[in-house]
This record gives structure tokens, sequence and C-alpha cells, in this order.
């Protein structure tokens, strides 16, 4: 099943290499990233679109909030290919 | 060693230096001094120089009683060393272990420790030099990408840019180490940053809103009086119920509140490797370690309990190797860890808190206490209390002690009969690992530093030597192999070069035990590069030159006794090596892939069942 996850990001030196990072080391395979500023220039989003079961999301999802540099993650999507 | 106040309760209200121009290297040290650090650990290189020398000048300038170093720096042999000294200082203490390296090959080799402190919550902060700003990315002499290679190693890791966040970052570091789950922070500095003009502020941190929100919602997390009530609904019905207690038991310092828990409510308890001196293991209802190498007795009751409460462990694959099949008959498993990551990871279970152990232990406690649950007054447990007595009694570890040979239990023992649970014991990795575990007594916790989740050899020597600076006046001892010694065996020369007591035994069983020990199970006996009969070590020898007065190799098992009375009396470092049975073997065995219903006891441990020994293990299993 596919995932879209929004992680809201601190802008700081290896945030977002240390998040790649945490789902290679966890075998989960990134379909699609993007970063972009928000209106806070210390605060990045990152949309990341994986695949896995529920209880893999459920998982990583935790895993990605022990990041010191991250803000929040929601997963904009969970049914299939289609946005819910 | 030492010990300062904490002066960052000072800084709160406004520190005496604020404002005074200092450099980086200076901010530093005076972070560290605020801090509450009383020894560091670390090796000298080009990139850290000014930190060095502002090291160096503060401890000329705050001389203690007698002249001492308020902050001394302990030089390892090799930046490992280091790494694991600091380790050792944290585990045996509960403070935060300090490693100051130069870049390059200095950081690089302290990507082992770090990880090692990663994966038993052990909480550092490790600066490491940089080359300067302006070199970095153009392959400078000694440059390697640290914070990518610690970020994917460390709790976190900071590269510190901005010479004005140094100071702030800093202090950040020690929250980050400390607090929530304990875990290591890397710091790396470029020489220029530390080389910069700056103005102490003497307060600040870093805004690290996410991970601040995160943690004070775990830490303020209550459990509401429904959720105590399905707690005990569940442990109202259960006729077995058994502690399964890891190191976050300890981390925690939540001790005192499970022997309470247990003093009111009368659950046994099995801690994981990590969890060794979480609870009194000379209690009866202490059942000592369960697992892939755990006592008998443990294991079986944790096949035949129906209820589990999980207290800081993950359901590791040395726990939990077939985690479907472990504790198979427990209708309800409670699970309390501080990491929502650890809730459910491994195995569902019936009903979780995410929130501090000490305090959800204390609230279950005084919420079963004045809801008139009182198993020790009503004897529901007594028929299970008997049946733990009994398969303690007919269980309990056993060797051949009519054997010729030295075995290597027998030396344990011969140890633990004079210390009494009370000496701190660190280890390599290997079989002697798991007999100091097996047949030592852990009165109290941060008495058992071991390198558990990582299992790395050469962790026993440099913590040994950093639990000694922790624990001055208590007693040290490296329980180590031949193999696992040999990894850091130049640590000798830094427990001498400190005068440090430590007592160091290499169990020598002629090359690497534990993994003989799986070939001898799983491939037929062909020792594939571990048997060292060839090499041509002498430890004793070793030892002498690294200036131990106490070395000794014992070889006759009628010695044994009164030549560990004489090591263990030895004013001073003192060496001792034992040439145990090549062949004495780790049991029980809980092979990898197996269940614990199919346990191997080996010759001198009763078993339930008969089971084969047999290359069944699926080998892709480790």
């Amino acid at each position: 099943m596919r995932h879209t996850l929004s992680i809201l990001l601190q802008n700081e030196a290896g945030a977002l290499v240390r998040v790649a990072g945490l789902f290679a080391a966890r075998s989960h395979n990134i379909d699609s990233l993007t970063v972009a500023a928000t209106n806070d220039p210390a605060i990045s989003q990152l949309t990341l679109v994986v695949h896995g079961d529920e209880d893999t999301l459920e998982q990583i999802l935790r895993q990605t909030r022990k990041l010191i540099d991250v803000l929040d993650v929601i997963t904009l999507s969970l049914v299939g290919d289609t946005v819910a | 060693m030492n010990a300062q106040p904490l002066k960052a309760e000072i800084a709160a209200d406004h520190h005496p230096l604020a404002g005074q121009p200092m450099t980086g290297a200076e901010v530093i040290v005076q972070v560290l001094a605020d801090e509450g650090v009383s020894v560091m650990f670390g090796y000298s290189g080009g990139a850290i120089l000014p930190v060095y020398d502002a090291l160096f000048r503060y401890n000329a300038e705050h001389p203690g009683e007698g002249g001492v170093e308020p902050m001394p720096l302990i030089v390892p042999a090799n930046e490992q060393g280091a790494g694991f000294m600091a380790a050792g200082y944290a585990r045996a203490s509960g403070k935060v272990g300090v490693a100051v390296v130069t870049s390059g090959p200095g950081a690089t080799n302290m990507v082992t420790p770090v990880r090692d402190s990663m994966a038993d919550s052990v909480p550092l902060v490790v600066i490491c030099g940089q080359v300067a700003r302006a070199s970095i990315g153009s392959d400078a002499f000694q440059e390697a990408p640290i914070s990518n290679i610690m970020g994917a190693c460390a709790k976190h890791v900071f590269l510190v840019t901005d010479p004005g966040r140094l100071e702030v970052t800093l202090r950040t570091a020690f929250e980050i180490a400390r607090s929530g789950r304990p875990g290591p922070v890397v710091i790396d500095v470029p020489k220029d940053v530390q080389n910069a003009a700056l103005n102490f502020r003497g307060e600040g941190r870093l805004p690290i809103p996410g991970y601040r929100a995160r943690l004070q919602t775990v830490q303020s997390a209550h459990v509401s009086d429904a959720e105590c009530a399905t707690f005990f609904a569940a442990l109202e019905q259960s006729k077995r119920p058994l502690i399964y207690a890891g190191g976050g038991l300890i981390a925690s310092g939540a001790s005192a509140a499970l022997r309470a828990f247990v003093d009111d409510f009368g659950l046994p308890v099995t801690t994981t490797l990590m969890g060794l001196g979480a609870f009194d293991t000379t209690d009866s209802l202490a059942l000592h370690m369960l697992g892939m190498h755990g006592t008998a007795y443990a294991n079986y009751a944790v096949d035949d309990c129906d209820f589990m409460l999980t207290l800081g462990a993950r359901f590791d694959d040395r726990v939990a190797g077939v985690p479907d099949k472990f504790a198979p008959t427990a209708k309800f498993i409670a699970q309390i860890d501080i990491d929502p990551a650890e809730i459910g990871k491994v195995k569902p279970v019936h009903w979780h808190h995410n929130g501090d152990l000490r305090l959800t232990l204390d609230r279950l406690r005084q919420y079963g206490t004045r809801h008139g649950f009182r198993p020790r007054q009503d004897g529901r447990y007594a028929t299970w209390h008997a049946q733990i007595a009994e398969l303690k009694r007919a269980h309990a570890m056993n060797y051949d002690r009519d054997s010729a040979m030295i075995q290597p239990y027998a030396v344990i023992e011969a140890i633990n009969r004079i210390t009494q649970g009370r000496a701190v014991i660190s280890t390599g990795v290997g079989q002697h690992q798991m007999w100091a575990a097996q047949y030592f007594d852990f009165r109290e916790p941060r008495h058992w530093l071991s390198s558990g989740s990582m299992g790395t050899m050469g962790f026993g020597l440099p913590a040994a030597i950093g639990a000694q600076f922790a624990r001055p006046d208590a007693v040290v001892i490296d329980i180590d192999g031949d193999s696992s010694i040999r990894m850091n065996i130049g640590e000798l020369e830094t427990v001498t070069t400190y005068g440090l007591p430590v007592k160091v035994v290499v169990l020598n069983n002629v090359g690497d035990g534990m993994v003989r020990q799986w070939q001898k199970l799983f491939f037929k006996g062909r020792f594939a590069s571990s048997d060292k009969s060839l090499h041509r070590k002498d430890f004793i020898k070793a030892a002498q030159a690294d200036g131990f007065e106490w070395a000794k190799r014992l070889e006759n098992k009628d010695e044994l006794s009164k030549t560990i009375i004489d090591f263990l009396a030895f004013d001073g470092p003192a060496f001792l090596e034992v040439m145990i049975d090549p062949d004495a073997g780790v049991y029980p065995m809980v092979g990898p892939g197996a269940s614990y219903a199919q346990m191997i006891t080996g010759d001198c441990i009763a078993s339930r069942q008969q089971v084969a020994e047999s290359e069944a293990a699926r080998d892709d299993m480790f």
C-alpha cells in the first residue's frame, strides 16, 4: 500500500540526511521525496511517498518522530493509490 | 572523582561569567564544567588542540583540594577506548559520559562506542574536532563526514557551523543525551569555531520544539483510573503473573519502585541481560536472566506464566527469538516503556503505557493497594510461588564440578563468594560474558556493565576503567575472554598509568569460544578462524610489560580458591589469566530461531523435555 507522509523539519545541517537515512536503515524504499520551504525559514516540509502495510507504516512513523529535528509527521493518504 | 555541584542551577539565574569574552574552546570547557562533568576521556590531535589547550588551562586555574584537577582528561591507547571508558563511566554512575577526540580517524574510532551506547541507551556527549569550515568538503587532512556517519548511529549529531550557536548547542547536547530514552549525542566542532572570539552567555539552549513537546507528553503521561482498572482486572484473573524487566528499569532509576511493587504484589521477576541488577538476583522471587542463555527456570517461568508485565524491555531477538512463541500461554501482556516506538514493535501487547517507569509503577501500586488488591495477604499466588521455587530448585544452574579442568563457572562462583554481588562487573562479549551474567549475583543496579545489544568485543577493559573513575572506592572487575581482551588490550597500560585498582580476569579458552559453540552446533565442528592454539600471546608478560605488578596465570584447579583470594585482595591493578576447559559451553541455550520449549540445557542442568541437538536452526538466523 502506498502512503504519503508529510514531515515538518527544523532546517538544520544534516536534517534531510537523517530522515532519508532512517528510512534506508530500516529498509524502507522512498518512492519520491520533495523538500519545500515554508513560511518560516527555520522549517522545511518534506513530502515522502513510501510503500508498506499499516504496521510497517506505524513503526516508521514512530521512528521518524524520534528524530530530534522532526516537528511533526502526518500521513496524507492511507488507502491504495487514492488520496483519502 | 572530584564531583562538583551542578553549576547549571546557578546559571539559571545569572552566570558569574556571563558576558566574559572567551574563545569557542573556552566556551566548550566552561559548559562542560557547568554541566557537572568531573572527568572526560579522549585523545588529542590537530583539529581538537584548541579544546585540549583550554582544558589544560582550566584545570591549572581551578585546582581542587590537594591540587587535583577538577576535570582530568584520561588518555586511552585508542579513541575507541575513550568511548567505552565514557560509556563505562555513564553506565556505572547514571551520569553523562564525555569523550573528546580529534577529527577524521579520532572521530571514526568513536563510531563503535557511539553505536554501542545508542543500542544500549547510554547517555554520552562526544565532542569531535573537525577541519575548519572553509575546508569542509575539500578532502582535507584528517577530514571525515562525521555528521553523516554519526547521524546514522547516534541519538543526535550537531555540526556547529555558526560559532554563535556553539554554547547553546553544547548545553542542548547534554539535555538530549540524558532525557527521555538516553543516548549518545555527537558534536562536530570545526577548528575555526573553537578559535572564534565569543562572549560567554551562561544560559540558553537550542529550540528543539518537536523533541521537547514529545518528551513532555511522555513524561507527564498519566495512567488513568480506567487504564489502571483494566490492568488490575487482568491481574486479578491471573494465577501465574511474571515481570519481564529490561535495561529501561535501570536507566529510569525505577529499581526501588519495582522493589516496592513486588513487595506489595508478589510478582516474580526475570530480567534481561541489560536489566541485571534492576532487581536483587538473590531474592526468592528473582529468576535471574531470561533469554537465549537465560536460566532454565526463568525461561520455563516465561513459558508457564499467564500474565506478563514488561518493564523497559523490548522483546529483542535474544529474548524473544520467535515472538509468536514467546510467553505462549500469557493471556495478557502489558508493556511500559518511555519510547513509543518500542510499544508493540516486536510483539503485540494487550495493555501499554508510554511513560516514565518509576512514576507508572508507583501509580499502579498505589491504585492497586487503594482498591484492595492484596495478593500477599490473600495468598492467591502461593501455588505459583511454590512452582517458582520448585523450578529454581529442579532446574538450577550447574556444571561438571568434578572435572579435572578449571571450569569457568567455578571461577565466577569463587569471585562471587568474596564480592557477594556488590562488585562492579564489566565484560567483553562471548561465552565469558554469558557465564558472568549467569553465575554472578547482582544486588543493585549499575553493577553490571556489558555490551548487550551491539555485542562489542573489547568493551570490558575500557568500560572497567571508566567505571573505576565513576566509583573510585568500588571493586571493579573486568571479566574478559582471551579474544575479547585482545581487541582493546592497549588499555592495560591505561589502567596502570592512572593507578586504577581495576581487576582483570581473562578466562582463556584459546579462541573465540562462543563462535566455536555455534560451529559445534551448526557447522559440524569446523572451527573456521576461531581456534587460537597457534597464537603466541603471553598475556602475563603483556600485563607485566604494561606495569601490572600482580599478574598470574592459573592452570591448576586446586589453586583456584587461594589465587582468587590473593588476586582480589591485591591493593592495586591486578591481572589474572585462567586457563579454562576449552570445551566448556554456555548452557542453557535457546538456539537462534527456536522457542523456549526447545531450549538445550546441557549435561548438568535438568530439562523439562527431551530436545534433540541438531543443525535444525535456520541458517539465516543469527
